[in-house]
């Protein structure tokens, strides 16, 4: 029998893993702030400016340690709203980092922290 | 929790931003006060500053003080004797003259960025011991990280996590500032925190940097207003 698919014949998700147990997983936290500035900002201006701040203040190997991820589908283009996602032991890092994002482009920006919470639910965006 | 953040220049001392503009920035930013550094000029820019402060305060609604920064020994003394007319006196480091005499002075509320354009920090065990004595905060300035890159920076952050190290040691209050020139440079308080948690304070003692030791300070400065006020620990009892 192929040991790709299941007594019913459909292929088995071979690529995806057993999701850890919670004891093994990382905790996340979630990081809601708004982008202050004179005109809209796009998320395609505001990633690689984030991701180069870190990358600049932290370096490779530090960055890697805050499993840093920004929420694409919850970036509010109208009222320049965002999340962050970041694991428990990192957030003051990432809230320091977020301080330094003073600029995309020309364009200058201040981002102000809203809520720090362990799930997106918790946020109220 | 209130936060303050105790060094904004505005247009009337090098800034790019007019006091209203840096009003409204700081209170969207969750700020309850923040007090303008400015450079001394003579006695009328302080009426001056005064009628615009009044008229800020009042149209924004959030608390403001009125600051000067000394640049030199030379402005430090000039201040000194004014010192009744506003309400904090900073004395900006980087000279280790100035710094030494700023924290041997109690009428000096902050020494700001003590570590500025020098390879050193700026500050010995004596000059801390100085500030805890005389109760002068030393400053965390976060417009020196923003404006720096790459070397410079890590020297920077180096030079403060000495200087809080030794702040620590000698119990010497520790102030977090944005030191901003433009209302853009305003930092959130948050992020304030973190980036002095960052520099090896705990996270409780990092939160008093921007409204325990601030909200000190406005004690002195609400005590000094008081006519019975003569010195630091000198009153009229009777």
């Amino acid at each position: 029998m192929d040991r790709s698919r299941n007594k019913s014949g459909e292929m088995r998700q071979e690529n995806k893993l057993k999701i850890l147990m919670p004891t093994l997983r990382e905790k996340d936290r979630y990081i809601s702030f708004q982008v202050i500035s004179e005109e809209q900002i796009e998320y395609s201006d505001l990633e690689p400016a984030i991701l180069n701040t870190f990358l600049d203040f932290y370096g490779e190997y530090g960055f890697s340690k805050l499993s840093f991820w920004i929420i694409k589908n919850l970036y509010d283009p109208e009222r320049q709203i965002g999340v962050i996602r970041c694991n428990n032991k990192s957030v003051q890092q990432t809230v320091a980092g977020l301080g330094l994002v003073s600029r995309l482009g020309e364009t200058r920006i201040t981002i102000k922290i809203f809520k720090i919470s362990g799930t997106i639910k918790g946020l109220k965006l | 929790m209130n936060y303050f953040d105790f060094h904004v220049h505005s247009a009337f001392s090098g800034g790019e931003s007019s006091l209203e503009q840096l009003a409204i920035t700081a209170k969207s930013l969750g700020y309850k006060g923040i007090c303008f550094a400015e450079y001394y000029k003579g006695e009328e820019q302080i009426k001056k500053l005064k009628e615009e402060i009044e008229k800020v305060k009042q149209k924004i609604g959030i608390e403001i003080f009125l600051g000067f920064e000394a640049r030199n020994l030379k402005e430090l003394s000039v201040l000194r004797e004014k010192r009744r007319k506003f309400d904090v006196l900073l004395a900006r480091g980087g000279d280790l003259k100035l710094n030494r005499e700023a924290v041997e002075i109690p009428e000096v509320d902050i020494l700001t960025h003590p570590e500025y354009e020098r390879i050193d920090s700026g500050l010995d065990h004596v000059s801390a011991k100085f500030a805890a004595k005389n109760n002068v905060a030393i400053e965390i300035n976060f417009r020196e990280v923003l404006v720096t890159s790459k070397r410079t920076r890590s020297m920077v952050l180096k030079n403060m996590t000495q200087n809080i190290k030794l702040a620590k040691k000698f119990g010497a209050p520790v102030i977090a500032c944005s030191g901003s020139l433009s209302h853009w440079d305003i930092c959130d308080p948050q992020c304030l925190v973190s980036f002095v948690s960052l520099l090896g304070l705990e996270l409780n003692e990092a939160k008093n940097t921007v409204s325990t030791v601030p909200e000190k300070i406005i004690k002195q400065i609400n005590e000094r207003k008081n006519e019975k006020w003569i010195a630091p620990g000198i009153k009229v009892v009777k």
